[in-house]
């Protein structure tokens, strides 16, 4: 199960994710994120009531970073423990911009 | 209104609302339809009845006195709460209104000697009953399932019941539930699995105590039997068959009562024991009599009948009779086996030749003959054996548990879910089950993408807890195109995003989250092997 709760300000886009990022879950982030992708400067992944995420979760976020390509930011804020653990092993936490 | 309709019993059905406004007339209504009669079995109808006030309480208190049989039916669950909570459901018989299922046309999954189960939709169950005046049967099963569930006994409690034609149904919710029998009969390689899971479940339930007066003795009622049919064997042997049956020792442990595969059912890629309402205490011996005559005693002389009853043929109900006693023994031992068989059967006849003296018409069109056979089989049987007691297996150490699923995205909750009912036996904490749920949907995942591409397979997954301090090992095993997860190169974490290929993640995050992973292709299945440390 995923909740994603969209909020945005001019060009920036909030989505806060509850729930788990998993291979069932993470077609709906991917769709979502198409949906605002054009046309947006700063993108917020809110993952604070995020539980969990596997590699599709991180494939979705990878694209991501890809499509950007320099014309816009993403920004993971609050992740647990356990998903900053993920980030860390994939080597995520070096190529995302997590706070 | 309210309306006296001259049927036996003579009806009163109540509707809107009786409250102070209106009780008084409501009285005079109903008294007057009633004419002066009294002493009759009156039944108020509430089906329409939406609210009752004190006021109209009293006016049924009434009616009762003059009415002593009085009996309020079809009442809504609103109105109901209401008699209960002023204790009329104590005074009176207040019977609630039942929802009203249709089965026709709807695929017959079950069929017993007391009604058939019935699919109503994709989730849900219906089991009617032969009986009219069932309710007296459904609140039995009921009760007898919610105490197999409290001593651990996973099994389906009904959630409601319904009105079925001119009897009545429970519903269970059966998520995707398939039975045992039904496996058998479409896919017989996993016969395996079958015997497998059918013995964890027979050794679970006859490990639970049951405290003292719950549930009737096997023995007694088999004792039973043996009285009854005792003076037609020759030779003293009825005697000797009563002494045996006496000296088999009493158990307060659990048996079923109809094991039999129909009644196992895998709902969600959990294996569930259903049809409770033969549960008892006794002997293990007492349980393999009711198996072996499921599969091969009824069907002895005519083998269509298992057929018709198992949906599989008479060879594979003996093969599974057979592996799922040897399995249940722990013993290859044939020997041993054909022993312990023999003395089942003694009491498996006896029950049967019993049955058959009573009900004659349901032995089937080759009655004479079936009888003949069952009572010559005793008798044989009665001059070699000279005791029923056997040692019952001690349970070992459990093996460890297994679902087999379709290898298939789509089934990806239940694995996690599966997983996690075993971990949450042990006190890891979440982190580090949401870590092995990562490692699981990878390899689950994986097996589902590529193993059996383009086409479609199965996939078995077990965990076992053993250790200490503990640590859990799951297993993924499918029958897909060989393949080495491990073989495969670690993908380079120090790329740019843009360097950083899209793929290849999910085995390499598995094995930075385990302690330990390797493969194997062993009997035609690949076989992955998972450890991780709980603490």
């Amino acid at each position: 199960m995923l909740n994603i709760n969209k909020t945005s300000e001019e060009k920036t886009v909030v989505l806060a994710l509850e729930g788990r990022l998993d291979t069932t879950t993470a077609p709906e982030l991917e769709a979502a994120i198409q949906e605002v992708l054009p046309g947006l400067t700063e993108l917020i992944l809110d993952f604070e009531a995020l539980e969990y995420i596997s590699s599709a979760g991180l494939r979705v976020l990878l694209s991501t970073e890809k499509a950007l390509n320099g014309k816009g930011t993403m920004k993971i804020c609050k992740a647990n423990e356990t998903i900053l653990e993920i980030f860390e092993v994939t080597g995520f936490s070096e190529i995302l911009t997590i706070e | 209104m309210n309306e006296v309709r001259n049927t036996d019993p003579v009806t009163v059905e109540l509707s809107g609302r009786i409250d102070s406004g209106n009780a008084s007339a409501v009285e005079t209504e109903i008294l007057s339809g009633l004419s002066g009669k009294t002493n009759l079995p009156l039944v108020l109808d509430a089906e329409k009845l939406e609210y009752i006030s004190s006021a109209g309480l009293r006016v049924i208190l009434r009616l009762k006195k003059n009415y002593p049989d009085l009996c309020v039916k079809n009442v809504s669950s609103d109105v109901y709460e209401i008699l209960e909570m002023t204790g009329f459901t104590e005074m009176m018989r207040v019977e609630k209104a039942y929802r009203v299922v249709s089965v026709e046309g709807c695929e017959v999954i079950g069929e017993g000697f007391n009604g058939k189960v019935y699919r109503i939709d994709k989730d849900n169950v219906v089991k009617t009953y032969k009986n009219a005046d069932a309710l007296a049967e459904i609140q039995h099963e009921r009760e007898v399932a919610k105490l197999a569930l409290i001593l651990g006994v996973p099994t389906a409690i009904s959630y409601d019941v319904v009105r079925v034609g001119d009897s009545y149904g429970s519903v269970f919710e059966l998520l995707n539930a398939k039975s045992f029998a039904k496996i058998l009969a479409k896919e017989p390689e996993r016969m395996d699995y079958c015997v497998r899971e059918y013995v964890r479940m027979l050794k679970k339930i006859h490990s639970i105590e049951v405290p003292e007066g719950k549930l009737p003795s096997r023995k007694a009622r088999l004792l039973k039997s043996v009285a009854r049919i005792k003076d037609s064997l020759p030779d003293g042997l009825g005697e000797k068959l009563e002494r045996m049956t006496e000296a088999i020792p009493e158990s307060n442990h659990m048996i079923h009562g109809d094991f039999h595969t129909k009644n196992i059912v895998v709902a969600d890629g959990e294996v569930l024991l259903i049809d409770m309402d033969t549960l008892s205490t006794g002997h293990p011996i007492f349980e393999l009599v009711s198996m072996y005559n499921s599969y091969v005693g009824y069907s002895e002389y005519d083998p269509e009948i298992v057929i018709r009853f198992q949906g599989f043929n008479a060879e594979t109900a003996r093969k599974f009779w057979h592996e799922s006693l040897a399995a249940y023994l722990g013993t290859k031992d044939e020997d041993r086996i054909n022993e312990v068989e023999e003395k089942v059967r003694i009491l498996s006849y006896t029950y049967l030749y019993d049955w058959g003296n009573r009900h004659p018409a349901a032995v089937g069109e080759h009655g004479e003959e079936t009888m003949a056979l069952w009572k010559g089989r005793l008798v044989e049987l009665l001059k070699k054996v000279d005791s029923l007691v056997f040692e019952a297996p001690t349970d070992e150490k459990a093996p460890a548990e297994e679902l087999d699923v379709e290898a298939d995205e789509s089934r990806l909750m239940a694995v996690t879910a599966f997983v996690n009912r075993q971990l949450e036996k042990t006190g890891c904490s979440p982190k580090t089950v949401s870590q092995i749920d990562i490692a699981v949907e990878e390899i689950f995942v994986n097996i589902a993408s590529y193993a059996y591409a383009p086409g479609k397979g199965r996939a078995a997954i077990t965990v076992e807890i053993s250790g200490e301090p503990e640590e859990a090992t799951i297993v993924f095993k499918d029958s897909g195109i060989p393949y080495d997860p491990l073989a495969k190169t670690d993908p380079d974490t120090t790329l740019s995003a843009n360097e950083r290929e899209i793929g290849g993640l999910g085995i390499f995050m598995t094995k930075k989250i385990m302690d330990s992973m390797s493969y194997e292709y062993k009997d035609g299945q690949n076989v992955l092997t998972l450890k991780k440390k709980l603490s």
